[in-house]
């Protein structure tokens, strides 16, 4: 997978600048899978346990739509945009690692029918924009220590 | 009050429910604003037992127990695991807005900063306990608080510690389910072992008060803020009530259950030092804790900072290895009977074994002429092993 700034950023996809989430859109079944993107786990270390939305819940972007633990540190998963939870991974339920492992295929958290796709997307980064936004973020965490 | 100055809020006996709502209550009105940063030091009405945000009460709890003592059980926010709260353990719950664009802020970064105030005062009291590993402070290798961190959806970041000014080690042991077979007294001293306390060393007389006077001071000086102390806000308290009615009194919350699955798991080798057993309990892929026992001659101490190494810690060779390194440096002479692979080996092997069917599995049978009691002490040398 080609890098940016040495971490792997699929360019297909949209991410949140402050929550490090990527959203990727289905343009056939219009759902949207959410994950956590590569940068945000090298800061949070190994996940141990994990809490996703029910299927059917109604998440609002800005709005906690679940929690995770790694290291002793709980937070809570403040989600990227809305709408309504059509899938969650259950197999994460059982073992969070997989979002270690694999972020960007098996470690997808909840797909979701999204409420504005169209104008919430416009406020995540994706494109052109990515590349500096990437080496922006990289340079942060290494100067808070947060990677090598 | 601006940035430089922190409120100091004193709380003493809350129960459970009260003191998990009121933290977590500042933290959200702390990210929003709506409270001043607050560092909060309390004690629980003894006792209560309270886990870390995803555990299982039933794994780690002696729940009939606690139901026939009286004593209140609850979930933190925070993760980690259990610990018992009453009039001897300080509890310190630091909150402040988190940094803009700082969602995830390395968890270990985190804890060194804000940790940095309860080391200033042990050090201040002549204890020396840095922040050295991801997740405790420590004595020459043993707790002496236990750490945590919350961030709420606002941004509002909540650090939590439970620093021990003294402990009741068997009703500890009566309390929290620890890998042992029976609460004898040499496996409470074992236990005590690998734990500090305030007062086991600078003795009894040393008030719960005046270490708290110290933390507070510790905290100043390490943020550069002054204190004020204040009380809650009315809004506040009706804030604190109206998150115990809907969480933290709630049957819903207390005994939510996770999906990952708790898993032990034991191995068993010889080493040029005599038999080494590794038990391991696992959440998922990751080590919750390791005990070691056998029967041969180490340090408590050394076992006490090799155990401690591997709290919540992940169950692969390599990070293992890297890990236990710096502790084999450390104690170089008292470990060569015990080589480092053959502990990486042994805990891999703990650990395989317990996640290999999908059950939690209970541990094999003791060896003939091997004590049944699981947590069989090592004991320093030159006192016989019991």
């Amino acid at each position: 997978m080609p890098t940016i700034a040495g971490f792997d950023f699929p360019r297909q996809r949209h991410y949140d600048a402050v929550n490090h989430f990527w959203a990727r859109h289905d343009d056939e079944s219009n759902l949207v899978s959410i994950g956590i993107d590569r940068l945000g786990l090298q800061a949070l270390g190994e996940l141990a346990y994990m809490a996703l939305p029910a299927v059917g819940s109604r998440i609002a972007r800005g709005d906690a739509m679940g929690t995770l633990e790694a290291a002793k540190m709980t937070t809570e998963l403040v989600a990227p945009l809305s709408g309504v939870v059509i899938e969650r991974n259950e197999a994460l339920l059982r073992d969070p690692s997989a979002v270690n492992i694999d972020p960007y295929g098996a470690g997808w958290l909840v797909a979701v029918e999204p409420a504005d796709w169209s104008g919430e997307s416009g406020q995540l980064v994706s494109g052109p924009a990515l590349d500096e936004w990437v080496a922006a973020e990289v340079d942060r965490y290494r100067v808070e220590g947060w990677i090598d | 009050m601006n940035d430089q100055v922190w409120r100091l809020l004193i709380d003493d006996e809350v129960t459970a429910s009260f003191g998990l709502s009121a933290d977590e209550t500042l933290a959200r009105r702390v990210g929003r604003g709506a409270s001043p940063p607050t560092l909060r030091l309390y004690s629980y009405r003894s006792h209560c037992a309270l886990v870390g945000r995803f555990q299982h009460l039933e794994q780690e709890l002696h729940l009939d127990f606690c139901g026939q003592h009286g004593i209140a059980v609850n979930r933190r926010p925070t993760g980690g695991g259990a610990i018992i709260m009453g009039a001897d353990q300080l509890g310190v719950a630091l909150t402040v807005p988190g940094r803009e664009r700082h969602a995830y802020g390395g968890a270990r970064q985190l804890m060194a900063r804000f940790s940095a105030g309860l080391s200033k005062a042990l050090d201040h009291l002549g204890i020396d306990a840095p922040f050295r590993r991801r997740n405790d402070l420590e004595v020459g290798g043993r707790k002496i608080a236990g750490l945590g961190i919350y961030r709420d959806r606002s941004g509002g970041l909540l650090f939590h510690a439970s620093l021990l000014v003294d402990l009741d080690v068997r009703l500890m042991m009566q309390v929290l389910r620890i890998p042992l077979a029976k609460i004898a007294d040499k496996d409470i001293a074992s236990v005590a072992a690998r734990t500090r306390t305030v007062r086991s060393i600078l003795g009894d007389d040393m008030s719960f008060d005046s270490v708290r006077d110290e933390v507070a001071e510790g905290y100043a000086n390490a943020f550069g803020v002054e204190l004020e102390s204040a009380g809650w806000s009315g809004s506040e308290r009706e804030a604190i009530a109206a998150l115990e009615r809907s969480k933290y009194d709630t049957r819903e919350w207390i005994f939510q259950r996770t999906e990952v699955p708790d898993l032990v798991g034991a191995a068993r080798v010889k080493t040029p030092g005599g038999l080494l057993e590794v038990r391991a309990t696992l959440a998922g892929r990751q080590l919750k804790a390791v005990y070691l026992s056998g029967d041969f001659f180490v340090p408590e101490a050394a076992v006490a900072d090799l155990e401690g190494s591997l709290r919540w810690h992940s169950s692969t060779p390599e990070a293992i290895r890297a890990t236990l390194t710096p502790v084999y440096e450390r104690w170089a002479e008292d470990l060569e009977a015990l080589p480092l692979e053959t502990l990486v080996d042994s805990v891999q092997r703990a650990a395989k074994q317990a996640q290999g069917p999908i059950e939690p599995e209970s541990a094999p049978e003791p060896a003939a002429g091997v004590a049944s009691d699981p947590y069989g002490c090592f004991v320093t040398p030159g006192t016989p092993h019991a």
